[in-house]
């Protein structure tokens, strides 16, 4: 079997037990939009400054609730699920390449999810908004990768629910960083090469070290 | 004799240390901020030796899944350590600073907010060495972890530049020459102390390594002397 295939392969299984629970559209989205329900009523239900801050807030949950998503994967992904791989004779930089395409694709649906959510609510100026259509990808793709490292570093550590945010979510901040500037810099109507450029930068890192941390990985699972 | 030979290097970077302090205090004071702006001898000394730690972090991991010499795992654990401790002294010395400067403790600024979540990212890579007890897992994912944790550095040293806010911006080109020379001296004295640290702390890492291995081979004594077999004897007067 070719790398692509089992690339593929792997992505299919993953997406396939997800459409099996619909977690993240059943539970996890709705979560993320009662949060953003929510967090008016915390802050004030000022509409001017509900649009200007929406958009941040949107990245804030999208990042912390996404750990739900991410989670999910090595929840249920069983040391049994993983020695069948194994004995397939998956190359780990496939299993790690089709992990992160599948969570970064379910990750990119829980943005989607909530974008009507937000435009509802806040009512944000959302400039050239066909400019989302590359920053969610490329948050997704980094969100998954770095979901996908982490997962595998803390796979069967006993405290592996609260280990692993607190390693996802500060390695989060350039991902958070170039959303956020990236959509401030269209509201304003300046450029956003420069944070566009960041976010890619972060992909291609973590993509590299995923790739190169694949097989010491699934060592450390064995 | 023979351990102030093995203590050459505690003993220089006293001196160094020393002479370091002297001048912090002795230096004419900026004339803008005063005295106050001595604290930057400690402040600025302490990032440096921080990254300077996280830097020699990666370097060990990289060592580490290169070479699986334990050694390495030591080195990139220690200096870990003492990346963290020099992370929160640079932001308690800045916030010490930022409060007659700016007015308050904290400020929501670039360089701020991404240095402690540097200090958090590697609260999570020690948080993760403790959580895993068998040697050659925690070397292993922690190696990893401690190579992807180190795409947050370039981020933070460039945070001033990227977002101009109240910190200042990188500076070696703005600053008189006398205080320039007290800064490196600091920055030197420091590097004396990351080294003296770093020695100490990969010594005790050794014999906690053997402590380790020692408990782990008295538990298996332990284990197999409870198990009795019974004697051929007894089980034939039974019969």
């Amino acid at each position: 079997m070719s790398f692509w295939r089992q690339v593929f392969e792997i992505a299919r299984k993953d997406l396939l037990v997800e459409s099996r629970t619909a977690e993240v559209a059943l539970m996890t989205a709705p979560f993320g939009a009662a949060a953003l329900i929510l967090i008016p009523l915390a802050i004030g239900t000022d509409a001017p400054l509900l649009s200007q801050l929406g958009p941040g807030l949107y990245w804030v949950v999208v990042l912390l609730f996404g750990m739900l998503v991410i989670l999910r994967k090595s929840a249920v992904d069983g040391q049994p699920q993983r020695d069948l791989v194994r004995l397939l004779g998956i190359d780990p930089a496939a299993t790690f390449a089709g992990a992160t395409i599948a969570t970064s694709l379910l990750v990119l649906f829980f943005e989607i999810a909530l974008g009507p959510v937000l435009i509802a609510l806040y009512n944000p100026e959302l400039g050239s908004w066909p400019w989302l259509f590359v920053i969610l990808p490329l948050v997704a793709a980094g969100m998954g990768m770095l979901g996908t490292i982490a997962s595998g570093v803390t796979t069967s550590i006993g405290t592996r629910t609260s280990l692993t945010p607190l390693l996802i979510v500060p390695l989060s901040l350039p991902l958070l960083l170039g959303a956020t500037q990236a959509l401030e810099g269209l509201r304003l109507g300046r450029s956003i090469v420069p944070w566009l450029i960041l976010l890619v930068s972060v992909d291609l890192a973590l993509a590299v070290s995923g790739v190169l941390a694949a097989r010491p990985l699934e060592e450390a699972v064995t | 004799m023979t351990t102030l030979r093995s203590r050459w290097l505690e003993i220089l970077a006293i001196g160094v240390i020393g002479v370091s302090v002297l001048r912090s205090m002795t230096v004419e004071a900026d004339v803008v901020q005063g005295d106050v702006q001595r604290i930057m001898y400690v402040h600025v000394p302490s990032a440096w030796l921080a990254f300077l730690a996280f830097g020699v972090t990666v370097f060990g991991s990289v060592a580490w899944l290169r070479t699986r010499d334990r050694r390495w795992d030591r080195l990139a654990a220690s200096s870990a350590e003492i990346g963290v401790v020099f992370t929160g002294l640079a932001i308690a010395a800045g916030m010490i600073w930022a409060r007659p400067v700016w007015g308050q403790f904290w400020t929501w600024e670039p360089r701020l907010v991404t240095t402690a979540l540097l200090f958090f990212i590697y609260l999570g890579y020690l948080a993760l060495r403790r959580a895993v007890i068998d040697p050659e897992q925690r070397a292993r994912r922690s190696a990893i972890m401690g190579i992807v944790a180190f795409i947050q550095i370039p981020i933070v040293y460039e945070s001033v530049n990227w977002w101009r806010s109240l910190h200042q911006t990188s500076s070696r080109s703005s600053i008189d020459t006398p205080l320039r020379i007290t800064l490196l001296l600091g920055v030197v004295a420091f590097t004396f102390v990351y080294a003296v640290l770093l020695r100490r702390r990969l010594e005790l890492a050794r014999l906690e390594e053997e402590l380790e291995t020692r408990r782990f081979e008295s538990s298996q004594d332990v284990a197999g002397a409870a198990i009795t077999p019974p004697s051929l004897a007894s089980v034939e007067q039974h019969d």
